[in-house]
């Protein structure tokens, strides 16, 4: 189900200040999959839904690790993207495996449009020959960024919802049965959230097999 | 102290939240550094506006820092600039501090404290909470340090100026980064068993579970691209049984 006129500019804001987030703005987490998948659902009138699609997202997101000038994925406004379209469905696995594939492929072209943006901020920012530098000037320079930032973030939300409701289109929901296709989602999620430990430290692996233990008593009791 | 007043101090505060803005290849953060210093310069160079410009062409250049400790170099620079330090003085201070601004940052925040802060709002959903709670606390644990460690690090900068080197060594931040990889360790172990537990796999579907654990740790960051190419297939495989059927 695609949303309304209202419901795609609600979205597409979110979606700016999600990509404003991730870097040039606030960095107070809205961005992540986890919280950004959740607001878009809110939006789209399913926050379940979108939470569902942000916990895949986030366990596949949590070793993306924005060091420096390194190339990363984008997680803001793909999650957006997929939690709206998402939300109008039955909330099937058969249904999440396309929407979770499709916002890890459209989180690697937002990340690539990160690594233009910045090149086109450097041509913006001050010439290393400039020695007196007008603080207008500046502020204007930065400003216009942060605003490029945000409109990115929204233009990139809605080509996503707009190429996702493309491929859904096609019928990839029917194509997995629901046993395989939450299998395979419970099994990478698994896998993205135990690699998390390589952030950690390989040495704390006693922990986490604590942990482990843990989940698997709260498995046993529930 | 420091020279510079609580106006500025809160604008710093308030304009270190866009110091990466405009980050760019070729000054980095520099121009976002530029921009949050400006209140302080403004108040160092009142009444002369070449002064001005040339301090700001000065903190343009190249610089960079994790966003969150960029406040330390701005508290410092700005009490510097307060007092009337010699350019060269200020420029040799941020390129030696720049460095372990970025690295301090990096492993504390990146590497640590935001894994464990998502982890624990993936654990909380996966154990049955409600979507809100697992967003609110993941939001609300994550800038608790967020948000202190920026008002603190613009302390540390305006009241220890050049010596800041030191009260960052004596900080509580590496062993803060210590405890928080130990939890994110533990919580990451309990969220991959709930992850595959919750799918309720039968007969020898559930030995996917420990696979998918084994994996997950030996492939480390490779398993995000291993992940969707298992998904692909996974999806592929279903449209090519479909059209043979």
């Amino acid at each position: 189900m695609t949303p309304g006129p209202g419901t795609l500019a609600l979205l597409a804001v979110l979606g700016g200040a999600a990509a404003l987030d991730g870097t040039s703005l606030g960095q107070v987490m809205v961005s992540r999959p986890l919280v950004a998948a959740t607001l878009a659902g809110c939006v789209a009138g399913s926050p379940a839904h979108g939470a569902m699609l942000g916990l895949f997202l986030e366990a596949l997101h949590l070793g993306v690790l924005p060091v420096g000038a390194s190339r990363y994925p984008e997680g803001g406004p793909p999650a957006v993207a997929g939690a709206a379209l998402f939300a109008g469905s039955a909330g099937t696995f058969a249904e999440l495996l396309p929407v979770v594939l499709f916002c890890m492929a459209w989180e690697w072209a937002c990340g690539a449009t990160v690594q233009w943006m910045r090149h086109w901020n450097a041509r913006a920012a001050s010439p290393p020959e400039e020695t007196e530098l007008d603080p207008a000037t500046l502020e204007r320079r930065h400003y216009a960024s942060i605003a490029g930032d945000f409109a990115r973030g929204a233009v990139l939300t809605l080509l996503g919802l707009a190429l996702l409701a493309a491929w859904l289109r096609a019928g990839p929901a029917e194509w997995t049965p629901e046993p395989v296709a939450r299998m395979a989602l419970a099994g990478v999620a698994a896998a993205g959230i135990a690699s998390s430990l390589r952030l950690f430290g390989s040495r704390r692996l006693p922990l986490f097999v604590l942990g482990a233990a843990c989940g698997v008593a709260l498995l046993v009791l529930r | 102290m420091s020279g510079v007043s609580p106006r500025v101090r809160r604008a710093l505060l308030l304009r270190s939240f866009a110091v990466q803005g405009s980050w760019n290849y070729r000054t980095l953060i520099g121009t976002g550094f530029a921009f949050v210093l400006l209140p302080a310069l403004r108040a160092a160079h009142a009444g002369d506006e070449a002064g001005l410009r040339r301090a700001l062409a000065r903190h343009a250049e190249l610089f960079n820092s994790h966003p969150y400790l960029a406040t330390v170099a701005a508290g410092a620079v700005a009490r510097l600039e307060a007092e009337g330090a010699a350019p060269e003085l200020v420029g040799r201070f941020k390129s030696a501090l720049r460095g372990s601004l970025g690295s301090l940052g990096d492993r504390l925040v990146w590497l640590t404290w935001r894994p464990a802060c998502a982890l624990l709002g993936v654990c909380l959903l996966l154990a049955g909470a409600p979507w809100w709670a697992a967003a609110g606390v993941f939001l609300l644990a994550y800038n608790a340090l967020h948000l202190w460690l920026r008002a603190w690090a613009l302390d540390v900068g305006l009241r220890d100026g050049l010596q800041v080197g030191r009260a960052l060594r004596e900080s509580p931040l590496e062993r803060l980064g210590e405890r928080a990889a130990g939890a994110g360790a533990l919580l990451a172990g309990f969220g991959a068993v709930l992850a595959f537990g919750g799918a309720g796999a039968r007969g020898t579907d559930q030995l996917l579970g420990p696979a998918a654990l084994a994996a997950g740790i030996l492939l480390g960051f490779r398993t995000r691209r291993v992940a969707f190419a298992l998904l692909a297939a996974t999806l592929a495989a279903g449209a090519l049984y479909l059209r043979t059927r």
